[in-house]
């Protein structure tokens, strides 16, 4: 009997720490004494996330009424577990993301409405570059800021474009090909180049960026208005003349994919690559002396697509949390920390009244900048983007090979349709 | 030779008539009692997750945010989408490529480690033992790098040879086969440790009695070995089968499930639709249809062996 | 084993050319298995430059430490190893423990419901861990134990695939002494411990180094449990090294997958010696 009470005592204190120990731990602090506590997630982990950090401490120490805390982690990571945060209440305040993982979090309702800060004239929002917009909006509504957004641009190494005699960028697709051709150096004639002109990978590419900036050049489009454009003449003539290009001009590599592509570069087998301003690292890294061009005009218009990340505030925390987040982007937007952070992520500046002389300091961002004007986002406000890239990169991945394009096309855009229908 | 009995202990019945309760009754207790800490820690955090999935699979929740109850629609969807579909042929496939071949191989090997005539068994145990102590996705990547067409040591040791293997990765043919060799490779060693313990149960004695009845090699492993490790054997080909249904880890780190989708599994979907379109229902469902499929099948496959261990008496 | 080579000299012939042909076939075998492992092994040392360099190679010729440096210097080392081997040391204790006593009642104790116990605990095995993730998350946030070493180590605790290993080597055990024992009034848990445990030793062993190891190399645990540096486990610790781009170059990760190996071989070599040892001396009744 007195065992029996012991047990059952014991038990009762295990389920009453248990019970303490969960009440205790994570859930937001009752007392309005102290300063607001935000968590900032974001993966930018080389020397851009120092800027970005500093930014985050220059906010915590000019007042305090709130606190940000930063935890980093790769963006492959944060996408894991984002999920499982949100879904238990333990997410963050702010998180950047990529922004072809943007629209499905939106969709969802895991962000908060920002068109009101948006019309605030005091929030620095009033002239955020129009493309990165576009990247927040899903169903008409903005949920983010944007945070990174870069044109796709050719990386390319000027030793070999001078050994080839090539003295200007190709300014359009003939030209483009025409240089590769030259680029392309095959001394033993084993018919496997040593060098090719340029890496051209088929799927899986950087930023799923390569194959909609040759689309647009020839003024395709993959999703309009919501609607699956893929299959059109346009695109037709696009993949026929790429393929030729690489097949019989023997231009690039075959069966590539972006990370690939990257290694095929910075090993100097290749004399012109896609890229974004990390690029310029890994050239650096392997010792090329490396020159930045815009992509081509196509025969119907320049365009790059864009690499992008966007910023968001989460609906975890009550509205004074989310009124804290909110003042954490105005301050990041604002002239100061707009150009700072520009400079410092190598990323052209987000808001078009910050002045050229105020990026003049990184040359590559300076270049970059000059190419926002056609540079455009990728599927924006396409919730099932997943999908959507996956029969993109089957397209080109099949059409390089030499499957029949107009079939592909017809098979890619039955794909595009269901996935839309499926958001 | 003595008389191994191989049933649980049951007291004789006692004069009189049987009567079960009072000693079920204890025999009930003790064993909750064994079983309390195994069972607390398996209800909360396997059964309550495994419950509130099931749940799940008939919401269209995303994890978090509103969820509505949509009823069987997404079972239906399960079997009516050509991708689902795809990856479930994709996944029988991957099975058969990698359930026998992981099995049999793992009992070759641990045949030829149990003869007492081989030198260096030690080191041919812990080598072969090796590959399952480095991680699946490290594997992967040493794996990826090995079949690089450009980097590789394989195809560039085979073009020595004057064959051409190409990119196998990218080969909708080849792409399946590498990735289920990877996992044959990672978890052969373990199934063989399995087979080389019930390998040591087989007394000495019952091998020393066929000879001497004059059976050769062949007849005394069909007589003695594969009877006496038929519940080993048993036991671990339905670890191997749920293992390849569940195949996922190098698959993803590999091919990402191309070319083409020919390398998407079951799992990879799973993954797809909770963790890339947040549609954590549609997962969920999708998960049950998996455990129901592994049932069956391992009901199946225990039948098929259940068969031979009742025939031992 | 001589007595019956003497007795019958084709016996003894045949024994001459099958284990020549067993040790050329098994060495074959473990150069084809062991490849990978000189992969990892060879390429941790090698620079970036030869590990994307044609023709490929092997062993490198160019031997450097920058990428082993590059981990120790930019990842707390010591804490992620030190949360590593409470970890999966943790589990691995645990789940012995918790494993063994309920595989014993289910092998050795008839009672009622226990087929259906059993299926249900082999049918969890079935479903993939993707899709009760989310679940168990929310159930170990709850109880505020995200970010701390109980919220990694209880829900695997105990485990249904060690469960059932177990069982099977119960099963496999005669009654033989345990039947003595119980006539004599000894109580259950006596049994289990003084005569049962022991004839199983190698079966916990197997155990012990499959739990270990997979929760040591397990990656998407750790990484979705704890959200702070200081926290993870050498593997999750190991996703921060990215470069330029977000790609992990080939030499950092196979040293850090080396550095992540190393202690595992050393333990596995440390238990191997036992696990020869009682290898050797079960079956032998």
């Amino acid at each position: 009997m007195t065992r029996k009470t012991t047990l059952a005592s014991v038990g009762a204190i295990a389920v009453a720490a248990l019970a303490l120990a969960g009440c205790s731990a994570g859930d937001d602090n009752p007392s309005s004494d102290g300063p607001i506590e935000l968590v900032f997630w974001h993966g930018y982990t080389e020397a851009d996330g120092d800027v970005l950090n500093g930014i985050v401490d220059e906010f915590n120490d000019s007042q305090s009424d709130v606190h940000i805390s930063t935890e980093i982690n790769t963006w492959d990571v944060i996408d894991d577990t984002l999920l499982p945060a949100l879904s238990s209440k333990t997410g963050p305040d702010l998180v950047a993301m990529p922004a072809e993982r943007f629209p499905v979090y939106a969709a969802k309702k895991a962000f908060v409405d920002l068109d009101d800060l948006y019309a605030d004239a005091d929030s620095n929002l009033s002239d955020v570059v129009e493309g990165a917009k576009a990247m927040t909006v899903v169903d008409g509504t903005s949920y983010g800021v944007p945070i990174g957004f870069v044109p796709l641009a050719i990386y390319y190494d000027k030793a070999a474009f001078a050994d080839a005699g090539i003295t200007e960028v190709p300014a359009d697709w003939d030209a483009w090909v025409d240089a590769a051709k030259k680029l392309t150096v095959d001394e033993n004639g084993d018919g496997t180049p040593e060098r090719y002109g340029i890496v051209l990978p088929d799927h899986a590419t950087v930023g799923n960026g390569v194959w909609p900036s040759l689309i647009y050049g020839n003024g395709g489009d993959i999703v309009k208005d919501g609607k699956a454009v893929l299959d059109s003449p346009e695109n037709a003539k696009t993949l026929a003349y790429w393929h030729d290009a690489i097949v019989n001009d023997k231009i690039s590599p075959t069966g590539v994919d972006g990370i690939e592509a990257d290694s095929v570069f910075s090993s100097g087998k290749a004399a012109m690559t896609f890229g974004g301003p990390w690029m310029t690292f890994i050239a650096g890294d392997a010792g090329i002396d490396y020159g930045i061009a815009p992509i081509p005009a196509g025969p119907e218009e320049q365009a790059a697509s864009a690499i992008g990340l966007t910023l968001s505030v989460t609906n975890q925390g009550d509205a004074a949390k989310q009124a804290a987040a909110e003042t954490f982007i105005s301050y990041l937007f604002n002239d100061d920390n707009a150009a700072a952070w520009s400079l410092g992520s190598g990323w052209p500046p987000l808001r078009s009244g910050i002045s050229a002389d105020a990026v003049a300091d990184n040359p590559t961002v300076a270049t970059l900048s000059q190419y926002t004007s056609f540079t455009r986002p990728l599927l924006p406000g396409v919730v099932n983007s997943t999908d959507v890239l996956s029969a993109l990169d089957e397209l080109t991945q099949r059409a390089m090979a030499g499957d029949d394009i107009a079939s592909l096309l017809t098979d890619a855009q039955a794909k595009v349709e269901a996935a839309l229908a499926d958001q | 030779m003595t008389v191994t009995s191989t049933r649980a202990y049951r007291p004789p019945a006692p004069l009189g008539g049987r009567r079960r309760p009072h000693g079920e009754r204890r025999r009930t207790l003790t064993a909750l009692a064994f079983l309390a800490p195994a069972l607390v820690i398996l209800g909360v955090f396997v059964a309550w997750p495994m419950l509130s999935a099931l749940r799940l699979s008939f919401t269209d929740a995303s994890g978090f945010g509103v969820e509505d109850w949509v009823g069987f629609d997404n079972y239906v969807r399960v079997f009516t989408d050509p991708a689902i579909r795809d990856s479930m042929v994709n996944t029988l496939w991957y099975t058969v490529l990698f359930t026998p071949t992981a099995v049999v191989s793992a009992l070759l090997l641990a045949l030829v480690l149990n003869s007492r005539s081989l030198p260096f068994r030690g080191f041919f145990r812990t080598a072969l033992f090796l590959p399952f102590i480095v991680s699946l996705a490290v594997a992967a990547f040493a794996w990826s790098y090995l079949l690089d067409p450009r980097l590789g040591l394989i195809n560039y040791w085979l073009q020595g040879a004057g064959i051409q293997l190409g990119d196998v990765l990218e080969d909708p043919m080849l792409a399946m086969p590498a990735v289920a060799l990877v996992a044959v490779w990672k978890n052969f060693g373990f199934y063989m440790v399995i087979f080389l313990a019930g390998l040591q149960d087989i007394p000495a004695s019952l091998y020393e009695a066929a000879r001497m009845d004059g059976a050769g090699p062949w007849r005394r492993f069909t007589n003695v070995t594969l009877p006496l490790l038929s519940n080993t054997f048993a036991f671990v080909l339905i670890f191997a089968l749920i293992a390849a249904l569940q195949a996922f880890d190098q698959i993803y780190v590999m091919t990402g499930g191309g070319p083409y989708g020919h390398t998407e599994t079951i799992v990879m979907e799973i993954y797809k639709s909770g963790f890339r379109k947040l549609d954590l229902g549609f997962a969920s469902a999708l998960s049950y249809v998996l455990l129901i499929a592994t049932l069956l099948l391992s009901v199946v496959q225990f039948v098929f062996f259940g068969r031979r261990e009742k025939d031992l008496g | 084993m001589s007595a019956l080579a003497v007795t019958h000299p084709r016996a003894r012939r045949r024994l001459r050319i099958g284990p020549v042909l067993a040790f050329v076939a098994m060495l074959a075998v473990t150069a084809f298995v062991l490849l990978p492992v000189a992969i990892i092994i060879f390429t941790a040392f090698k620079p970036t430059a030869e590990v994307n360099a044609y023709p490929p190679t092997l062993v490198p010729t160019e031997w450097t430490l920058d990428n082993l440096a590059r981990i120790l210097d930019e990842l707390p080392f010591g804490r992620l190893v030190i949360n590593s081997v409470v970890f999966a040391g943790g589990v691995t204790l645990c789940a012995l423990v918790f494993d063994s006593l309920a595989a014993y009642a289910l092998a050795r104790i008839d009672f009622r419901g226990r087929s259906v116990l059993l299926i249900a605990i082999i049918a969890s095995l079935m479903i993939p861990f993707q899709a009760t993730l989310i679940p168990v998350y929310q159930l170990v946030a709850d109880l505020g134990w995200i970010n701390t070493y109980q919220g990694l180590i209880a829900p695997r605790a105990a485990d249904a695939f060690g469960i059932f290993l177990l069982r099977q080597f119960f099963l496999a055990l005669p009654h033989d002494l345990d039947n003595a024992a119980r006539i004599d009034g000894a109580g259950e848990f006596r049994i289990f411990r003084s005569i049962v445990l022991p004839n199983v030793v190698p079966a916990l062993m197997t155990l012990g180094v499959f739990t270990f190891v997979n929760n040591w190399n397990d990656l998407l645990w750790p990484l979705v449990f704890t959200n702070q540096a200081e926290m993870g486990t050498i593997t999750s610790g190991l996703t921060l090294l990215t470069g330029p781009g977000g790609i992990i170059p080939y030499g950092v990760m196979m040293a850090g997958s080396l550095i992540a190996v190393v202690p595992l071989v050393i333990g596995f070599l440390f238990v191997q010696r036992r696990f020869i040892d009682n290898i050797a001396t079960t079956g032998l009744k």
